[in-house]
């Protein structure tokens, strides 16, 4: 795709989000659940830098979400801070989650990073499962939505919106220069060959760190907008099994893309509203879903579409990411280092 | 403030505890060697076993059949599901294989629900299991003592399998060196099918055992299913003795912190993990190469 | 060459019929079919799957059957109940994202519904901020008509306050004050703790031994090796759920259940027949009972009915206290809407507190205007393990009856904590 292409492309979605608001009652959605959209597709492009473009399976991110529910939650609710100031606790808390995680993590690659980030997300559950004086345990913490101080407005639901959609177009932008800059570039040498990357002098591991961090604080933000757009914290939020939804979210749209992540959280998120609304097994669609997915269009459904579309000279685009990510490339056996 | 007398018999259930996980995680690491699957539908396959074993008691069948039939109906849905869903992910990323049977698990989980019903169903093991023995100061229940034995019994006979029979040494070979064994004209296929089948046989017989000491509803399997894949981390993956010590170090470590710490009861096991991965960070018998 | 199927004109037809279709037919199509214009919505929040999917069918089994009676009756004031279900997952998030559904886009007239307390604080919570009647059927926490009280929330199901004191009572009278307890250690477990230790601060009891046991335990063995231990005059088992079962059949292969009574704060049928035969033991608290003079009443057509209706239904699976739950919840609300002669929230909600009435259970009760809780009596029962001849459902042997008043928290120790807040 030209660069002229990307960008009308870019200017109609965003289009068509500025006037989300008025279309989805005519579909029968309520606002806030295109709002969840928004929000998901965040953490989902947070798994999209570890998982799609640096090659690490991301299985632990609710942990960093979780983190960013409760930090929002708690602060408001003890400290009565205001609107933006709970987004941006909610985001440190997350972080600061991953400063400690991390050296464990950086310790393995493959699929045993799945598997750890799945092991120790599920402490960070239990911690809120447990300590119920301050989190309220497993019943979850009610907490009201706070105004931003500065402005003396409270958010209702069009204006969370727009406030959802202003984080989002942020953190797609920054997304976009993160994964373009040469920092971007040797996450995906490290996908492709990791010990290469270490024979070029570079420091793996710090740089799958500086991701981490990165990944950790958009799905903290993703997680405190969440918490705040249903005036609830609850550990769920912190559980494996909504990890696994924003896995399949970047798969559903397209790993290693820019758009896929809010493609898979549009089709994910509104898809399992309705089908549960219609019939009470739509678990069983989810799953088949799943299982559709990964049999069916591995590359998700921008990665395939972007396949099939012949690239202009001299532009970056997901087929560069994507010849590493190749689902029916032989397994490399022993890529640790 | 502890109650000493108490630790002897919170070793044997934790030992009894460790050996569930460590017949789990020996499925799951089976799996995981040969051919890379992190199955995530071990659980469903658990509380199909149970299921089965309830529905086949319910029946009229002995426990003691249903203790060896119900297993193997699973292996058979097991291979039908390895020879159509999971065949064509081999070659594939190992997340391929995780999110496919995560989202199976999700769809075993309704469909259990739509045939048992939402509610949990009463199972317990045959009367001539259901008391306790009392050794002085300690009580052991009957059905824990016939557990640690058909799971040392089951472990045995899987070792005796892998070292002394052809189809075993293959197996085995297969985890070092696939294409090798292949080109010396074994079907490497079969073995893929044989070795998820006793992968699901080992969930099968640990289904059964945990319906009968514990409750049978659709979520069931999946409690067990988290402390199994510690279990395999801790051990180190590819190692078959691995998972046997994990399980049981695990078991042991969460029975004694309920006894003496018991806020800390559900995080001992993780903390036990970065410990041993702080250590050593292929897990205690882990081997070099597998999955980095 | 053959002549093309479809003609251009005719194929543009079509696309246009079609486009019209996708345009028109899908946004008609997905407010839910066969819905009177001049129905009166309410909906309805239940988590058909998860674990408490049992509960969930049983409480909507109730619910349907009070709307069905009313709208046999020609409905509130002339127009229809019509329930607009959504399953809520048994997840906060989720059932807040359905609530605010059910409210702006349905334009439901009042929620009602739920089963675990997290839920039903989230809903509430959606609720409030929207100005909508809750009125929780199953949500046991004190929480939703203590602390996070609501002058727009009801509850009918008896807290964890009046479960605890109606047991805590009735286990002194029947085995003594020495006390074992087995509590599960999260939110709902603590807050049955505090209620049974207030109880034994009135009698002068004493806690001999209270296991924490987490959520999700599925060996039970380290817990009940104490009990031999500690000697106590009864065990007082407060895990829930599976927790309950497994609890339960470990007791019973250790052989506990012969040695000591056991007995807990309330134990649902739902799981009771999940149980097998011999590790159902102990005297519980109950909520509703079927077949019983002291939970129906005597000579109560109303109880004796709504059982026979649901027999009906289920195809002989007789009710629990979950169907009491929404037969009784959708009931008074429509009462209320009727009285008031209006869905209007805050005339409605004026209209359900502090108003006696009789239903399908023994005596009479009233929500409590000062916070909203349904002041009904609280049972206490012995479980016969195989019931009773000609009927494998019959568990319960009741044995007490507590007025609501004597067990749930005085309206002076409410109104410390509750603040209703009408607007």
């Amino acid at each position: 795709m030209s660069a002229r292409g990307e960008l009308i492309g870019a200017a109609i979605v965003i289009a068509v989000l500025l006037f989300a608001p008025f279309l989805s009652p005519l579909i029968h959605l309520d606002v806030s659940i295109v709002s969840e959209v928004l929000v998901m597709a965040v953490a989902a492009m947070s798994v999209n830098l570890l998982l799609g473009y640096t090659g690490l399976p991301a299985f632990g991110n609710a942990a960093y979400f979780g983190l960013g529910a409760y930090g929002a939650a708690l602060s408001v609710k003890y400290f009565q801070v205001d609107f933006v100031a709970a987004v941006v606790i909610g985001t440190l808390a997350a972080f600061a989650g991953a400063l400690i995680l991390g050296p464990f993590l950086l310790r393995r690659r493959g699929i045993y990073f799945g598997l750890l980030s799945i092991a120790f997300g599920q402490v960070f559950y239990f911690i809120a499962y447990r300590y119920t004086d301050v989190t309220g345990g497993e019943d979850g913490m009610n907490f009201p939505r706070p105004p931003v101080a500065l402005a003396h407005v409270q958010v209702k639901e069009t204006a969370f919106y727009y406030v959802a959609l202003a984080v989002f177009v942020a953190a797609l932008i920054a997304f976009r220069a993160v994964v373009r800059s040469p920092f971007g570039r040797t996450l995906v040498a490290i996908r492709q060959n990791e010990v290469r990357v270490r024979y070029l002098g570079l420091n793996s591991d710090r740089f799958i760190f500086v991701a981490l961090l990165i990944a950790s604080a958009m799905a903290g933000i993703s997680g405190a907008l969440f918490g705040l757009l249903i005036n609830f914290a609850y550990p769920l939020q912190l559980d494996w099994h909504q990890s696994g939804d924003f896995v399949l979210m970047m798969i559903l749209g397209g790993g290693g893309t820019l758009w896929g992540p809010l493609l898979g959280s549009f089709i994910y998120v509104l898809g399992k509203d309705i089908v549960s609304t219609i019939t009470p097994l739509w678990q069983i669609f989810i799953g088949g879903l799943f299982v559709a997915c990964v049999l069916g269009f591995p590359r998700g459904i921008l990665g395939t579409i972007e396949q099939r579309l012949r690239r202009a000279p001299g532009t970056f685009t997901a087929d560069d990411v994507n010849a590493a990510f190749d689902p029916n490339a032989p397994v490399e056996v022993g890529r640790g280092v | 403030m502890h109650d000493w007398a108490s630790i002897g018999p919170q070793i044997f259930n934790g030992l009894v505890l460790g050996a569930f996980y460590a017949i789990v995680a020996i499925g799951l690491s089976l799996i995981m060697n040969l051919t890379g699957t992190i199955n995530m539908a071990h659980g469903s396959f658990m509380t199909l076993a149970g299921y089965l074993a309830y529905t086949m008691v319910l029946r009229g069948t002995s426990f003691w059949f249903a203790l060896i039939a119900a297993p193997l109906i699973c292996v058979i849905v097991g291979i039908a599901v390895e020879r159509t869903l999971v065949r064509p992910l081999y070659k594939r990323e190992p997340f391929y294989s995780l999110l496919m049977t995560f989202g199976l698990s999700l769809m075993a989980e309704e469909a259990y629900r739509l045939i048992w019903g939402p509610n949990g169903v009463p199972f317990s093991p045959p009367g001539a299991l259901a008391g306790a023995t009392s050794v002085g100061f300690m009580t052991f229940p009957a059905f824990r003592i016939f557990i640690a034995v058909v799971l040392i019994v089951a472990i045995a006979a899987l070792a005796l399998f892998l070292t002394r029979t052809r189809f075993g040494l293959r197996l085995r070979a297969a985890v070092q060196d696939t294409e090798m064994i292949a080109a010396l004209g074994t079907n490497t296929q079969v073995l893929y099918a044989v070795n998820f089948g006793l992968g699901i046989f080992l969930a099968g017989i640990a289904g059964v055992l945990a319906a009968g000491m514990l409750g049978l509803a659709p979520t069931s399997g999946n409690a067990l299913l988290m402390p199994a894949f510690v279990t395999v981390i801790i051990g180190g993956m590819g190692s078959l003795f691995g998972s046997i010590v994990g399980g049981l170090l695990i078991g042991l470590t969460i029975s004694l912190t309920t006894l003496f710490v018991p806020a800390a009861s559900e995080v001992s096991m993780y903390v036990l993990m970065a410990v041993v991965l702080m250590i050593r960070p292929r897990g205690l018998f882990g081997e070099e190469g597998i999955f980095g | 060459m053959a002549r093309p199927v479809l003609s251009r004109r005719s194929f543009a037809k079509l696309a246009g019929a079609g486009s019209a279709a996708a345009v028109f037919g899908i946004p008609a199509y997905i407010p839910r079919l066969g819905e009177a214009a001049d129905a009166i919505k309410i909906g309805l929040l239940e988590p058909y799957t998860g674990v408490y999917a049992g509960p969930a069918e049983n409480e909507t089994h109730g619910f349907e059957m009070a709307a069905e009676a009313w709208n046999k009756r020609g409905g509130i004031m002339g127009r229809k109940i019509e329930l607009v279900k959504e399953d809520e997952q048994n997840d906060p998030g989720v059932a807040a994202q359905k609530a605010r559904k059910l409210v702006n886009q349905d334009k439901v007239a009042a929620l009602v519904g739920t089963v675990s307390s997290g839920v039903s604080l989230s809903v509430a919570g959606v609720a409030n901020t929207l100005g909508t009647l809750f009125m929780d059927s199953g949500g046991h926490t004190d929480d939703v008509t203590g602390k996070s009280c609501h002058w727009n929330v009801f509850r009918t199901c008896h807290s964890t306050w009046m479960e605890t004191h109606a047991t805590g009572y009735a286990l002194q009278k029947h085995f003594g004050k020495k006390w074992f307890l087995i509590t599960p250690d999260y939110a709902y477990g603590h807050s049955l703790e505090t209620g049974f230790k207030d109880v034994l601060a009135h009698i002068g009891g004493s806690v001999v031994g209270n296991e924490l046991t987490p959520l999700g335990t599925t060996d039970f063995s380290s817990y009940l090796t104490k009990i031999d231990a500690a000697k106590p005059d009864v065990v007082l088992v407060l895990v829930q759920g599976d927790d309950y079962t497994n609890c339960l059949k470990q007791m019973n292969q250790f052989g506990l259940l012969k040695k000591y009574p056991v007995g807990g704060p309330q134990v649902e049928l739902e799981p009771l027949y999940g149980l097998p035969p011999e590790a159902r033991e102990g005297w519980w608290g109950i909520e509703w009972y079927y077949k019983s003079e002291k939970t129906l009443g005597k000579g109560n057509k109303l109880a004796q009915q709504f059982v026979a209706d649901t027999l009906k239904r289920t195809g002989g699976k007789p009710p629990t206290a979950r169907n009491a739950f929404g037969y009784i919840t959708l009931d008074r609300l429509a009462q209320a809407m009727h009285d008031a002669k209006s869905t209007d929230p805050v005339k409605v909600a004026r209209a359900i507190e502090g108003v006696h009435f009789s239903s399908i259970f023994a005596g009479s009760a009233y929500y409590r205007k000062e916070d909203h809780q349904l002041m009904w009596p609280m049972w206490v029962a012995k479980i016969r393990p195989n019931g009773t001849p000609g009927d494998k459902y019959d568990l319960f042997d009741v044995t007490d009856i507590n007025a609501a008043e004597a067990v749930e928290q005085t309206i002076a120790q409410k109104a410390a904590v509750c603040k209703l807040g009408y607007p």
